[in-house]
């Protein structure tokens, strides 16, 4: 009964100890696929990870919580916000590359306005990336659609966010649903001990996990039915 | 307490798996990974070009390298350094030159100047702590510095941080194999 308290100060796992499902190729149970790069991946296991590592036990709540809305309920995941940033990031880096280069060809005096330009766009870059993600992207991991079976009404749209506070176990998931006809938000969220969901190993528990994703979402899809 | 399915436990939980968190991510994740690392090397670089072009010097921040400066400066201490042309260079000034031909930049005082009236410079510099002026250190034949050989001069310091330069200087594996072991946890660790 005791709840499992993520309070172990500076325990950082470094990507090892227990993370992943141990090495080695996949077993590949009929999945029909083949490839190096298939073989590599371990969607399909049960997901483990070092039980006292905050970062790891969000990034694997957060993943099963897609894998649910993803497969489950066949929702077809938007990577706008996602390639959003990343574009940022790229941007920036060409200026850096471009400073790189232009200096090494031209070498320090002639080249101050090319690299004054050059240092001045990355940081506005950092800047504009740090808004991105603190006012566009907020906590937000999933943004899904569902195709309107009938083609005619625009799509709705699911997204899901997430919070887990360093070196705490409560871990709060929260559901925002947009209507495409209305564009009407709707949010369900739930916060929850992660002791509930992993057991003593560390491994997740999906069929602890998998009925409270089911909870959220279908509170918010009944709210429509009835409207 | 939830007790977990019998499906992992033929896989061993003990070996380190350093890829576990790549082996998770999409095409996506993994980009990202490598752009996190691009951009904490770029960050770093960014911040070295800024301070070239707020300082005007080719190599704003130094490490003594030698006891040639001793009371005033010790081996191992950092220095930050300016080029504005517009200063003029005084006897008694502390800068830091580069001899042509020669990498290392050497940090002494200004002991002779002398100066046209169009603002050109020769002068002659000597380490506090030697006997003698810097004549021997300059190229063959070569009595004078001229403003070109001026890397910067010393407008502040901090003492002992530039033993970590010296230290990986003289053990180059160790810096390597720091910055690999850096390099390999950026790009490994998913980022929360």
């Amino acid at each position: 009964m005791a709840a499992v308290t993520a309070a172990q100060g500076g325990r950082s796992s470094g990507g090892g100890g227990g993370g992943g499902a141990g090495g080695g190729p996949s077993c590949g149970t009929g999945s029909g696929r083949s490839g190096l790069l298939d073989k590599w991946k371990i969607d399909d296991k049960p997901v483990k990870i070092d039980k006292w590592d905050g970062s790891a036990v969000k990034n694997s709540l957060d993943d099963s919580a897609k894998k649910v809305l993803l497969e489950k309920y066949k929702y077809v995941e938007n990577f706008g916000l996602i390639d959003g940033r990343l574009t940022i990031c790229t941007i920036s880096c060409f200026f850096a590359i471009v400073a790189l280069i232009w200096d090494y060809m031209h070498p320090f005096p002639e080249s101050k306005p090319v690299l004054a330009l050059c240092v001045i766009s990355y940081f506005v870059m950092m800047g504009i990336l740090t808004i991105y993600t603190s006012y566009k992207e907020k906590s937000i991991f999933l943004v899904a659609h569902r195709k309107d079976p009938t083609g005619m009404d625009p799509d709705d749209i699911w997204q899901l966010s997430s919070s887990l506070k360093r070196f705490d176990d409560k871990y709060t998931l929260k559901l925002t649903f947009i209507s495409g006809r209305t564009k009407q938000q709707r949010e369900a969220e739930f916060t929850k001990s992660i002791a509930k969901f992993f057991d003593h190993s560390g491994t997740l528990v999906m069929d602890a996990y998998e009925p409270e994703i089911s909870r959220l979402h279908d509170s918010l899809a009944t709210e429509r039915k009835i409207k | 307490m939830v007790r977990a399915g019998a499906v992992g436990t033929h896989l061993s939980t003990s070996s380190l798996d350093i890829f576990g968190d790549l082996r998770k991510m999409n095409k996506r994740q993994l980009y990202y990974q490598v752009l996190n690392f691009a951009m904490i090397v770029s960050s770093a670089l960014m911040i070295w070009k800024g301070l070239i072009v707020l300082t005007g010097s080719e190599s704003p921040i130094v490490v003594v390298l030698s006891g040639s400066m001793e009371p005033a400066f010790h081996r191992g201490d950092l220095l930050f350094l300016t080029n504005f042309r517009e200063d003029p260079i005084r006897a008694g000034e502390i800068v830091v030159f580069k001899v042509e031909g020669r990498d290392i930049p050497i940090v002494h005082r200004v002991i002779k100047v002398h100066e046209k009236d169009n603002g050109d410079i020769k002068f002659l510099t000597k380490g506090d702590n030697n006997e003698v002026d810097d004549r021997g250190l300059y190229k063959e034949g070569q009595n004078w510095l001229e403003k070109k050989d001026v890397v910067g001069r010393a407008r502040g310091f901090l003492p002992y941080v530039g033993m970590v330069t010296i230290i990986m200087n003289d053990y180059p594996k160790f810096k390597y194999a720091l910055l690999a072991v850096m390099g390999a946890y950026v790009l490994l660790k998913r980022e929360s």
